[in-house]
C-alpha cells in the first residue's frame, strides 16, 4: 500500500504534448481512475508510472521515494493490460508464478501463494490449463492474479475490461473493486468509459489533451464538473453556448429570460443542464425558480428503465429531457408539444473563454 | 544493430558497389568508360540476351499465374478431395531446385526422351524442349506454387460477407469476381507474379541446361566472366547491373501498384469451401491434379532414374544402386561440402537473422526500417550477379578469400539471410509488446523477459525460417558455380556439370539426395508451423 506522488510530469512527442505538467497525488489504498477520450494522455501517464515510458521532466514518488530513475522491472508494480498479455506458452499456474520466480521465492511458497491467488480470482480448478483453453474473462482473471500475487506497491490497470462483453464486464468490474478493497492495494486504473469510472473509483482524474481537468470523487465530478469538457464527457449535458449576459445577470434561453445574479458583470456565459434536471410538465415536481419553455418532441428514445425526448423549442433550440420510469405513464409521441421547465438552481455555468466552472449558486 | 549494419555493408553493399564500379572500367585500357554499357545496350548480341530474358521472365510469370491462380481459386472455393496433399506436392515442387526440373524434362522430352520417342512413333509432333518452350515450361511448373500459396492465403482471408454484400447489391457472379474478389486478391497475386518474374529473370541453371541457343542475361554474364578466351569482367559487370536494374524496376512498379490498393482484410467470418455438382467437381479435380502432378513429374522422373542400372554414362535395363555407389566412390566430398556449407551458413543466419528480425519488428528507429529495405536486395539480385560481385570484391587484400569454403558460406549466408529475418520479424509482430512488458513489470529484466518469454514464442518462426534457409542454401547453384574450386564443389554444381557431361545417372542420384533432404526439411517446417503453407513464401 503506497502513496503515489506525480510532480509536474511533462512528455512531448513530435507534434503532440502527451502530458502537460501533470501533478497528482494518489492516497494509500485508493482506487484512482484516469478517465478521458483516446489520446488524452491517460495511457501515456500510466506507462510512465510503470516505467515503460520516460517522462521529459517531472518526478514520480512512491511513499516519498523517487522511483522514476529506476528501471521498470525493479519498481514492484502489478500491471494488467487490455489484451490480457498472458504468456501463451505457460500454464495458468506458471503465469501466476512468473513474478515470484523472478524474485527467487522458494518453490513451496510459490505453490502456496499461486494456489491462494487463483482461489481469490475464482480460478481454483484451472491451474494446469493453458491460456488458449480459457475465455477472455478467465484470462483477465489470470492476469489479475499474476499482478496481485507479487504484493506490488501499486496496481496499474490499462482498460482491463474493454475487450470483454457487457455482462462479463460488469461482473469482473465488481470483482476487481471488491478484491482491491479487501487487499487495500493502491490502484491506478485507466478507462475511457465514464460509467465504469463512476462505479469503480474512489476518485477520478479527468484528462484531455495531456492536461488534468478535474480530480474528485465520482459524485463531485458528476454534480459539479470543473470544466465544460468534464460536464459533457461525463454523462450527457444540454449545452447553451456563449449566451450574452445582461447587466443584472439576465440570460435568455429559447426566448425566455431568467436571472442569475452571480453572473452580473460578465459579457458571456455558457450554461449547461443535465437531461434529468429538465422538468417535464405533469411530472409533479416543483421547479422552483425556472425558465419555462415549450417544444415539439422530434425524437423518442426508449430504453426500458428510462427514456429520452429530444425537443425543439422556439429559435430552433434543442433540448434533451430524461424521463424516469417511462412505464409509469404514457410515452409522448413524435410531434407532440410538451411544456418543460429548466430550474435555475440546476444550471451549470462555464466561462466561455477557458471552459472553467463559474459558481452561480451560493 | 552496428553488427547487422557492418555485415550488410561488407557482404552486400561493398560487393555490389564494386561490381557497379567495375562496369565502368574498360577491359583493356583499365580507364573509366561508358563503353561497356554502350555495348550491352547497343550490340545485337546483348540486345538479344536482354530480349530473351524479358521473354522468359514474362513467359515464366504468365505460365505460373496460369497454373497458380486457378489452382488457388478452385482449392480455396470448392471442396477438392486431397487438398492438403496437393498443397504439399506443390510445396515440394517449390523447394526442388529448378535445374533438376530442367534436366528431368530433357530426359522426358529431349532428343531421345522417353516420352518424346513413343509420342513420335504415334505421329505426335512435340516441340523441341531446347529453347523458349523448355525454359518457360520449367519456370511455369517450378514457380507456380508461389502464386498458388500467396493467392490462396489471400483468398482465405476474404470475408465471404463482402462477396455476399456485392451479391445483395445486385452484382452477378462475373461482376462480383472482377469487381470485388479480384481487387482484393490483387496485392497477393501481383506479389506472386513479381516473385516469379524476378526468379525467372535471375535463374541461371534452367536456361543453361535447356536454353539451347537461347541466351539470357544471367547466362551471358556468366559466360563473359568465366570464358578464358573472351572473358570480360567489365562487360559481365555491366550485364549484371542491367539485370539488377531490370528486377528493381519491376519490384518498384509492383510495390507502387499495391500501395494504392492497400486493402484491409477482416476475418470476422471465414469462408467455407462449397461442394460443386458432380460434373463440375470432376473437372475441377482433373484441373487441380493435372497441374500438381505435372509439376511433381520431374522429381519423380529423377528419383526413378537414380535407381536404374548404369554403365558409365549409359543407362541399362534393370534397376540397382549403381549410381549411388558411383557418387559415393567418386564424389563423396561433394555431399559433405553441401551439408557443411549449408549447416554453417544456416547457423549464422539463425543467430543474426533473429537478431535483425527483432530489431525490424520492435525498433521504431529509421535504421531498423533501412535494414528492412536493405534485406530486400538479396531477393532481387540474381545469384550469378552476387557471385560475380563476390569474386570481384574478395580476390584482393584485405579480404582475399576466393577459392575458399568461407566465401561460399558467406555467399549462402547473405543470400538466404532474409528468410530468417522475415520469419522471425513476422512472428514477433504477432507477439504483442504487452506480453514482454508484463514480464518486465513482474520483475524480469528486459534481457530476462526476452529469454524467458519472447524467445520461446519466437522459436517456431525461427525454426521455420532456418529450414527455409537450409532448403534454399543446399540447393543453391548459380553463385556456387562461380565461386567453387575443385575441393569446394557442392552437390548442385556437381549435378550441373554431370548433366552437361551427359552423366544422368550421377546427376539423378545426387538430385535424389537433395530432394529427400529438402522434403524432410519441408515436413519439419509443416510440423513446427502448424500446417501453414504460407510459411514457404
Amino acid at each position: 500500500m503506497a502513496r503515489v506522488d506525480l510532480k509536474r510530469i511533462c512528455k512531448r512527442y513530435p507534434g503532440v504534448i502527451a502530458l502537460d505538467d501533470v501533478e497528482l497525488t494518489v492516497a494509500p489504498g485508493e482506487f484512482f481512475t484516469l478517465l478521458g477520450p483516446s489520446g488524452c494522455g491517460k495511457t501515456t501517464l500510466l506507462r510512465t508510472i510503470a516505467g515503460f515510458n520516460r517522462q521529459d521532466s517531472g518526478e514520480i514518488l512512491f511513499d516519498g521515494t523517487r522511483i522514476d530513475t529506476m528501471p521498470a522491472h525493479l519498481r514492484n508494480i502489478g500491471m494488467v493490460y487490455q489484451d490480457y498479455a498472458i504468456f501463451p506458452h505457460k500454464s495458468v499456474a506458471d503465469n501466476v508464478a512468473f513474478g515470484l520466480a523472478m524474485r527467487h521465492t522458494a518453490r513451496s511458497e510459490i505453490d502456496a501463494r499461486v494456489t491462494r491467488a487463483l482461489d481469490v480470482v475464482q480460478l481454483g480448478g484451472l491451474a494446469t490449463r493453458m491460456p488458449h483453453e480459457l475465455s477472455g474473462g478467465q484470462q483477465q482473471r489470470v492476469a489479475l492474479a499474476r499482478a496481485m500475487v507479487i504484493n506490488p506497491q501499486i496496481l496499474l490497470m490499462d482498460e482491463p475490461l474493454s475487450n470483454l462483453d457487457a455482462k462479463l464486464r460488469v461482473e469482473l468490474r465488481d470483482d476487481i473493486r471488491d478484491l482491491q478493497r479487501s487487499l487495500g492495494i493502491t490502484t491506478i486504473y485507466v478507462t475511457h468509459d465514464q460509467e465504469e469510472a463512476l462505479v469503480i473509483s474512489d476518485r477520478i482524474c479527468i484528462m484531455q489533451g495531456g492536461r488534468v481537468h478535474q480530480v474528485a470523487a465520482p459524485l463531485e465530478v458528476y454534480s459539479r464538473p470543473a470544466t465544460l469538457f468534464v460536464a459533457s464527457f461525463v454523462g450527457s449535458m444540454n449545452v447553451f453556448e456563449r449566451l450574452p449576459v445582461g447587466p443584472g445577470g439576465e440570460v435568455t434561453i429559447g426566448a425566455v429570460t431568467g436571472t442569475l445574479p452571480a453572473l452580473a458583470g460578465r459579457a458571456q456565459v455558457t450554461l449547461a443542464m443535465r437531461p434529468e434536471d429538465v422538468i417535464l410538465s405533469g411530472a409533479g415536481e416543483d421547479a422552483g425558480e425556472a425558465i419555462p419553455l415549450d417544444g415539439a418532441v422530434d425524437k423518442v428514445t426508449y430504453a426500458g428503465r428510462e427514456a429520452f425526448y429530444r425537443l425543439t423549442c422556439a429559435d430552433g433550440l434543442r433540448i434533451l429531457a430524461h424521463v424516469s420510469r417511462p412505464d409509469q405513464g404514457r410515452l409522448a409521441a413524435v410531434g407532440e408539444r410538451l411544456a418543460m421547465a429548466l430550474p435555475l438552481a440546476r444550471l451549470h455555468a462555464f466561462d466561455p473563454a477557458d471552459g472553467r466552472r463559474v459558481e452561480v449558486h451560493p | 544493430m552496428v553488427l547487422a549494419i557492418a555485415v550488410l555493408g561488407v557482404l552486400l553493399v561493398w560487393p555490389l558497389s564494386s561490381i557497379f564500379t567495375a562496369s565502368f572500367i574498360d577491359n583493356t585500357t583499365r580507364e573509366p568508360t561508358l563503353g561497356n554499357y554502350a555495348r550491352v545496350l547497343g550490340q545485337p548480341y546483348f540486345q538479344a540476351a536482354l530480349g530473351n530474358s524479358l521473354i522468359v521472365g514474362v513467359g515464366g510469370m504468365l505460365g505460373a499465374m496460369l497454373l497458380g491462380v486457378p489452382l488457388a481459386a478452385l482449392t480455396a472455393r470448392y471442396v477438392i478431395v486431397g487438398r492438403d496433399f496437393l498443397a504439399t506436392l506443390a510445396v515440394l515442387a517449390l523447394v526442388s531446385p529448378p535445374f533438376i526440373g530442367a534436366y528431368a524434362w530433357i530426359m522426358m522430352l529431349g532428343r531421345n526422351g522417353f516420352v518424346r520417342l513413343p509420342l513420335e512413333e504415334m505421329g505426335i509432333e512435340v516441340p523441341s524442349i531446347y529453347g523458349y518452350f523448355g525454359i518457360i515450361l520449367v519456370f511455369s511448373l517450378k514457380f507456380y506454387p508461389f502464386v498458388f500459396l500467396l493467392a490462396s492465403s489471400s483468398l482465405r482471408t476474404i470475408n465471404p460477407s463482402v462477396e455476399e454484400a456485392a451479391e445483395g447489391l445486385g452484382a452477378g457472379p462475373w461482376r462480383r469476381f472482377f469487381g470485388v474478389t479480384l481487387p482484393l486478391v490483387f496485392p497477393a497475386v501481383s506479389a506472386g507474379a513479381l516473385l516469379t518474374f524476378v526468379l525467372s529473370l535471375a535463374d541461371f541453371g534452367t536456361p543453361a541446361i535447356v536454353g539451347g541457343k537461347v541466351r539470357v542475361l544471367a547466362t551471358t554474364a556468366y559466360n563473359l566472366f568465366t570464358s578464358e578466351m573472351t572473358g570480360n569482367p567489365g562487360l559481365a559487370s555491366a550485364t549484371s547491373v542491367v539485370l539488377i536494374v531490370l528486377s528493381l524496376v519491376v519490384v518498384v512498379l509492383q510495390r507502387a501498384s499495391v500501395r494504392r490498393r492497400n486493402v484491409a482484410g477482416n476475418l470476422i467470418r471465414k469462408s467455407a469451401p462449397k461442394q460443386l455438382g458432380p460434373l463440375a467437381s470432376a473437372a475441377a479435380h482433373v484441373v487441380c491434379y493435372s497441374i500438381v502432378l505435372a509439376s511433381s513429374l520431374p522429381s519423380l522422373v529423377v528419383m526413378y532414374t537414380s535407381f536404374r542400372k548404369t554403365s558409365g554414362p549409359v543407362f541399362k535395363p534393370g534397376y540397382g544402386l549403381d549410381s549411388y555407389e558411383r557418387i559415393l566412390r567418386e564424389v563423396p566430398q561433394v555431399i559433405g561440402n553441401s551439408a557443411t556449407y549449408s549447416l554453417i551458413s544456416v547457423a549464422l543466419i539463425v543467430i543474426l537473422g533473429s537478431l535483425i528480425g527483432y530489431l525490424v519488428a520492435r525498433s521504431e528507429s529509421r535504421i531498423a526500417g533501412f535494414l528492412d529495405s536493405a534485406l530486400f536486395i538479396p531477393y532481387i539480385v540474381p545469384g550469378v550477379v552476387l557471385g560475380l560481385a563476390f569474386v570481384v570484391t574478395f580476390n584482393v587484400k584485405p579480404i582475399e578469400i576466393t577459392g575458399t569454403a568461407t566465401i561460399i558460406v558467406l555467399m549462402l549466408f547473405i543470400r538466404r539471410l532474409p528468410y530468417s529475418v522475415r520469419s522471425s520479424a513476422s512472428i514477433l509482430k504477432q507477439i504483442r509488446g504487452s506480453i514482454e512488458e508484463a514480464a518486465v513489470s513482474l520483475g524480469a529484466s528486459p534481457a530476462r523477459a526476452f529469454m524467458k518469454i519472447t524467445l520461446p514464442l519466437m522459436l517456431p518462426g525461427i525454426v521455420a525460417g532456418a529450414l527455409m534457409s537450409f532448403i534454399t542454401a543446399i540447393n543453391e547453384l548459380s553463385s556456387s558455380l562461380i565461386l567453387y574450386v575443385g575441393r569446394t564443389m557442392t552437390m548442385p554444381v556437381r549435378i550441373y556439370l554431370s548433366v552437361l557431361d551427359g552423366e544422368f545417372g550421377t546427376a539423378a542420384a545426387l538430385s535424389t539426395i537433395l530432394l529427400v533432404a529438402s522434403g524432410v526439411a519441408v515436413y519439419v517446417v509443416y510440423w513446427v508451423s502448424g500446417r501453414n503453407e504460407s510459411a514457404f513464401v
